[in-house]
Parts: structure tokens; C-alpha cells; sequence
């Protein structure tokens, strides 16, 4: 289906350059002279990779209606990520590229929304936060006040995160798959 | 819509007050004489790239169309008409189907001002006096402006952060912007066909479209990210006559006397050496309403009294006008506008 640019929102998928973008950013912008234009952050569902691009409001874009659909993450091995569909107990794989780092936040038999076109899978949807087990924790150094101050600990995953001197072994902190962020502590 | 209270933004809605009141002073002082307008009006300028609002005015069986006002040009240029001098406004105006965005809002403050015998480069150095101004009076280091890594196409990869210098403007002609940074010619941007050409060959889609509206994809796609990014502010001037507006031509008869004015990739200013010529300008009205026809604008009425005060005489003068809260929002390190709002109508 093609629309115009000038109805892009976030989160349509489109074609571009004959691969397949998600819109993470779609502003109207009229500068003052010519016409009207749609400013746009794209991000690439193989790739990961986000590019800015900005489109005649009038032009006409391909859109495609991509599902998201819940599945469980299996396992991953050094190529690929699994996943299984549980209504068909169909398997699906997923190029570790096609993540840009995000498995390193996700515990294997964990729920996630995936991408999928035409029974392929395309990328998955980053959830918003993961909780994760805190395996390793040094302790605080005594005496260190600062409040800001951070430590590296290492998560179930085997993820390494800055995390707040206070965080301890054991501890379920609470972080940001795309960026790696602790934002804060699950309550005991 | 919605109305939105951020109360938490009280501090910052005021240091935009206070950077109105250091406009304001800095303009007094330089002899500009203040003047309050009308914002709705039953007329107003063609102008084809830009959307208005269309309300109604009632007494009894009586209903009149009113417009608010896009810009305050159509008023102060009667003024300068009269002879008021060199004059400024500062205050509302609206632009609608401009959807609120981080640089854009519907409601949005303006300022704009008149230089009397002065021409568009006049206006220059006064708005760079202006910027001085602000940035003294805000006593702070300028703020941090991240400056893309030029080997890199990338808006994630590496970012190297300068301060801003205020001392001179990097100056550079649209053409010579064109060559720099999206490998267009002088030749191939003045040929509407050869320009459309080029644009095809990299990648844009020209079909169906024209030359004004490849050229502003080009513009905003390759040029505007570059500008104000070298430490300066920069100063890009004589556009494609395509894009004169109210601005007169050089006498190169290709390029208007237009510069805009950028500061990190932000557009903050747009300034002319004002068209004096009534027919020329009569010229450039009509076509900006029929194009305003075609693209199924709203019908307001052609001001033809702006046309008869420039029949009486419009004096030689320059002027800008600048988006207030966009400039707020570069001096006070904001990545939006609505940083500077305590009550926002959003969607």
C-alpha cells in the first residue's frame, strides 16, 4: 500500500531503498519556503542501523503491515536468536544482527513481541525495561559517599551495566535493553 | 487536543521572558520604535508555502471572515509606509497545519524588524549585536553544541562538542552551500530541469513534483544539518529567485537578497532586503494565489491595501523575522520548545 508522506507515524514499517524501515521519529516541517516536508528517523529491521530522511510531504511512500506477535526466546547460539511461536509451536530464527545487541538483555524462556513478514522474522520489539538477576557485585568501597558514584556488575545474562554502589549480588535490578541503563531496583 | 500544565518548566518560562526583555532592550536602545498589532485580520499576503487560520466574526445576521495573522508584515509595512521609521513587533503569530513538533508550534512568538535604508547584510550585523546582547545578559557559557563527526554519515556515531563563538558569522552563499555539501553546481541548481536531473540521479523522487519542492527536500535533507555547526553561527544568503518572497533580486537577476540565519542545524531567522516595487511584487502575489488555489489552501482575500501602500512608497529597508522561543531554546541548551511552555496545547 502506498501513502503519502505526509501520514507517516511512528512505528509504520515502510520500504526504502528496497529494504524494510521502521519510522521511529516522523515530523511535519514547513521551513518557510518550498514545500511542505516529513522529517524522519528510520531504522533499519536487518541492520539496526537508523538514518535521518526527509520526504516531500506529498511523495508517496510503500508501507507494509508487518505483525508483531508474542513469542517465547528459546536459546540463541552464535549466529542466530530463537524463537518459538506457542499458538503453532512453529520455530523461527533471527539473525544476532538484526538485534544490535539486544539479546544480551534477554533470559532465555522470556515473552517477547517479535516482527514478522510474510513468515519471516524481522527484529524483535524492544521491550521498555527487563528485570535481571544480579550474579556478581563488588562491594562498595567503605567511605564512598558519592551518591552518584557507579560500579560494573554482571547480570544473569552475562551482561556487564553500571550500576549504583548500593546494588548487590542477588539484587533484580531494572534496566534498558537499548541502551544498557540501570534505571532502578525491583522492590524485595 | 489537550491542554498540557509543565509547572516544572516555570524556571525555564522564565529565563524566556527574561531573553524577551533583553530583545527588547537591545532593540529600544538601537532606536527601534516598539509597536503593538492586530492578530486577526481580514486580509492577508498570498503566501503558497504556509497555512493560516480562518475564523468568523459575528453581529447579528453578520458574519465576516477573519485570518490570524501568519506574520505581522502586511501592518508594519503600512507603518513604514507612513513613515514610522525603523519599528519592530514582537508577539504572536500563527501558522496552522504546522503539526507541534520539537521546533514547531502553531502559536508561536515572533519577532520582527525593520531597518529603514538599510539592506539585508545591514540586518546581519545587527542580529549578531542582538545575539552578543542576549548572551551577555544570560551570563552563561554558550551552550554546548554537538557538531556531527564529519567522516561519518550517522547521526548515532561520535559526537565532538564545541562552544559556540558569537564573534563573527560563517558566511556562505546558497550556491556555494549546494557545491559544499550536496555536490549540486551553480550550473544544475539555476536549470530547473538540470537540477531535476541531479536530484534524480541521487536518489530523490522528481517525478511529479517541482523544481521549488525537490529543492527544498535537497535543502533540508543535505545542507540544513550543516549549518551553524563550525562554531559560528552561519549566514546562508541569496536564494533561487524561486524563493523571494518579499525579498528584492540581485542584479545577477538569478538570487533574492535573503539570508537566513542557523545555529546548530536550527533555522532561527529569515531576513530580506524588502521588495520596494509594487508591480513586481503584484506579479508575485498572484502567482503565490493561484498557487495557494491549486494546492487547495484556504481562499483568503489578496491584501490588495499592502499594494497600494507600496504604490505610495515603501522606503528602501531591510527586515527580519525571527522565531523567539527557537531562539530561547539554542541559547538555554533546550532540545524543544517545549521546554520554555508552562501551558502547551498538544495533540
Amino acid at each position: 500500500m502506498k501513502i503519502n508522506a505526509g501520514n507517516l507515524k511512528k512505528g509504520d514499517f515502510i520500504i526504502y531503498q528496497n529494504e524494510i524501515w521502521q519510522v521511529q521519529k516522523a515530523e511535519f516541517y514547513a521551513p518557510g519556503k518550498g514545500a511542505a516536508l516529513m522529517k524522519t528517523k528510520i531504522w533499519n529491521v536487518k541492520t539496526g542501523k537508523n538514518i535521518d530522511i526527509t520526504f516531500k510531504s506529498a511523495e508517496e511512500i510503500e508501507i507494509i503491515e508487518v505483525e508483531s506477535r508474542l513469542m517465547v526466546f528459546l536459546y540463541k547460539d552464535n549466529e542466530n536468536l530463537y524463537f518459538m511461536d506457542e499458538k503453532t509451536f512453529n520455530q523461527y530464527h533471527l539473525p544476532l544482527t538484526a538485534v544490535s545487541g539486544l539479546d544480551k538483555y534477554l533470559k532465555e524462556g522470556e515473552k517477547l513481541y517479535v516482527y514478522i513478514f510474510n513468515d519471516v522474522l524481522l527484529s524483535v520489539r524492544p521491550p521498555l525495561s527487563v528485570r535481571l538477576k544480579v550474579v556478581k557485585a563488588e562491594e562498595a568501597v567503605r567511605g564512598d559517599t558519592v551518591s552518584s558514584a557507579k560500579k560494573p556488575v554482571t547480570l544473569e545474562t552475562g551482561a556487564v551495566i553500571m550500576a549504583p554502589l548500593f546494588i548487590k549480588e542477588g539484587d533484580v535490578v531494572i534496566v534498558n535493553p537499548e541502551t544498557g541503563e540501570y534505571t532502578g531496583r525491583e522492590g524485595k | 487536543m489537550k491542554i498540557k500544565v509543565n509547572f516544572s518548566n516555570l524556571k525555564n518560562h522564565q529565563n524566556f521572558l527574561f531573553i524577551i526583555r533583553s530583545i527588547e532592550e537591545f532593540l529600544q536602545k538601537k532606536g527601534y520604535l516598539k509597536i503593538d498589532l492586530p492578530v486577526l485580520s481580514p486580509f492577508l499576503i498570498p503566501e503558497s508555502y504556509l497555512e493560516v487560520f480562518e475564523t468568523e466574526f459575528r453581529y447579528f445576521d453578520k458574519k465576516e471572515k477573519l485570518y490570524l495573522i501568519p506574520s505581522p508584515e502586511l501592518f508594519l509595512k503600512r507603518l513604514l509606509v507612513e513613515g514610522v521609521g525603523s519599528c519592530y513587533y514582537l508577539g504572536k503569530s500563527f501558522r496552522n497545519s504546522d503539526s507541534p513538533s520539537s521546533l514547531h508550534s502553531f502559536e508561536f512568538t515572533m519577532l520582527e524588524f525593520y531597518k529603514l535604508g538599510a539592506y539585508y547584510m545591514d540586518i546581519a550585523d545587527e542580529v549578531l549585536e542582538m545575539l552578543r546582547e542576549i548572551n551577555k545578559r544570560l551570563n552563561i557559557q554558550m551552550p554546548k553544541i554537538k557538531i556531527k563527526n564529519k567522516n561519518s554519515k550517522l547521526i548515532k556515531d561520535e559526537q565532538t562538542e564545541i562552544s559556540l563563538n558569537l564573534d563573527k558569522w560563517e558566511k556562505i552563499s546558497v550556491k556555494e552551500a549546494f557545491e559544499k555539501y550536496a555536490d549540486v553546481s551553480e550550473k544544475e541548481l539555476f536549470d530547473h530541469q538540470l537540477f531535476l536531473q541531479k536530484a534524480r540521479k541521487k536518489g530523490y523522487q522528481v517525478d511529479n513534483f517541482s523544481y521549488e519542492e525537490v529543492w527544498s527536500q535537497i535543502y533540508v535533507s543535505e545542507i540544513e544539518p550543516n549549518l551553524g555547526k563550525n562554531g559560528y553561527p552561519t549566514l546562508i544568503y541569496d536564494y533561487p529567485k524561486e524563493f523571494a518572497a518579499l525579498a528584492k533580486l540581485n542584479s545577477d537577476g538569478k538570487t533574492a537578497q535573503r539570508f537566513e540565519f542557523y545555529i546548530n542545524g536550527i533555522e532561527l531567522g529569515d531576513c530580506y532586503t524588502e521588495l520596494t516595487d509594487w508591480r513586481e511584487q503584484e506579479e508575485r502575489f498572484l502567482k503565490e494565489d493561484r498557487e495557494r488555489k491549486k494546492l487547495g489552501k484556504i481562499n483568503y482575500p489578496i491584501d490588495k491595501g499592502f499594494i497600494q501602500a507600496l504604490k505610495y512608497g515603501l522606503p528602501a529597508c531591510a527586515g527580519i523575522a525571527i522565531g523567539v522561543e527557537r531562539l530561547a531554546m539554542v541559547f538555554l541548551g533546550f532540545q524543544s520548545i517545549d521546554k520554555l511552555k508552562v501551558v502547551d496545547i498538544i495533540l
